[in-house]
């Protein structure tokens, strides 16, 4: 029978992965048929893209102690959004005068630079993001250490 | 908001990401936190197997280290369950969803059974696989739409999701375990340990009805 010989295939775990591109193939079929998508001008989080700052792509403008005009979905709920762009601290500060890359250093300094959709708006995101890479290093580590 | 998870009771802002409380979305948030409760207070069951026919039985013996690290990854896909019930924004869901997937593979990693580290292998193949689905699915999301909170797609005049954005969306959670993709997550289940691999199960279930809610809303 045909069902008995699907449910066989379907019930060895290594087929699983087969089974799951076969499943996104034909959805990227479909994807193709469904094109083209619209797309929504009125975006939430709008960016300009300035490659000549060394900030560049975490600079969202403004000036220190002043207040920058950004966009965010509730801003009953973040009172205090447009405050944070432009704090760097004296480190970041010098390190953005000295190169046009500090930006890309954003993992390696931390208090650096701060965007702040990224880390302030959207802050649980973050939180979440790092959660997940701490859980895959304790899977990690814990199983390294399992062997000694 | 009159959706098919009712109307919200409770609000939870976190910025721009509001949780939200539902009497759908809190039924499952407690069921959730019941669960967790229960592996933080409850002690491992032990296996025993037992030979047909005759009065011998050999019991599994598994370290206190192993079961305090398979609690902690238990604990940590039912904090991440409770989060993936209760968000308010679609990005937030796909994280949540990815880390429950993470915290499944970290339940069974310590067993020491061929078998079992086979399936949770291919279990977490999929799983990976499946994100690229679930956060393109977030992206289109964002892109046809212009924003990512749940509540501001479930209002009359906001602009719909498009069908396909919505199948993306669940064929990502069905790649973290839900049937037919479930049958790794099935063989996961031998390891000895529960409530701790239940967690498993329960994780996979709540996503997948929280899922078909945010489909149904947006």
């Amino acid at each position: 029978m045909i069902i008995s010989r699907i449910s066989r295939f379907i019930s060895n775990f290594d087929n699983l992965l087969a089974l799951f591109a076969g499943a996104c193939a034909v959805l990227a079929v479909l994807f193709v048929l469904f094109l083209p998508l619209p797309y929504s001008e009125d975006q939430l989080y709008p960016k300009e893209i300035d490659e000549s700052s060394p900030l560049y792509p975490y600079e969202r403008g403004g000036t220190p102690f002043e207040r920058a005009d950004i966009h965010v979905q509730y801003p009953e709920n973040s009172p205090f959004a447009g405050y944070v762009t432009a704090y760097l601290t004296p480190f970041s500060l010098a390190l953005s005068r000295l190169t046009p890359h500090a930006g890309t250093t954003i993992v390696a300094h931390p208090g650096g630079i701060l965007d702040e959709i990224l880390y302030n708006t959207r802050g649980l995101d973050t939180v979440v993001e790092t959660t997940i890479l701490f859980i895959a290093f304790a899977i990690g580590s814990y199983l390294f250490r399992k062997g000694s | 908001m009159i959706g098919i998870g009712g109307q919200p009771l409770f609000m939870l802002p976190f910025g721009d990401i509001v949780l939200y409380f539902t009497p759908f979305t809190l039924t499952l948030f407690i069921l959730a936190l019941v669960f967790t409760v229960l592996v933080i207070i409850s002690k491992p069951e032990r296996q025993i197997d037992i030979v047909f026919g005759g009065d011998a039985y050999l019991a599994k013996e598994i370290s206190i280290s192993e079961m305090k690290f398979r609690r902690f990854m238990a604990i940590a896909c039912g904090l991440a369950s409770m989060g993936a019930m209760v968000t308010g924004d679609i990005f937030d869901f796909a994280l949540f969803t990815s880390l429950v997937g993470i915290c499944n593979v970290g339940i069974v990693a310590a067993v020491k059974s061929r078998h079992v580290q086979n399936a949770a292998y291919q279990y977490g193949l999929v799983a990976m696989s499946a994100t690229v689905p679930l956060f393109a699915g977030a992206a289109i999301v964002a892109a046809t739409t212009g924003t990512l909170s749940i509540l501001e797609l479930a209002l009359p005049g906001a602009t719909k999701v498009p069908l396909f954005v919505k199948a993306l969306l669940t064929l990502g959670v069905m790649g973290e375990g839900m049937a037919p993709f479930y049958a790794a997550k099935a063989e996961m289940f031998r390891a000895p340990g529960a409530p701790y691999v239940i967690m498993c199960s329960l994780s996979s279930l709540l996503i997948f009805l929280r899922v078909i809610e945010v489909v149904l809303t947006v």
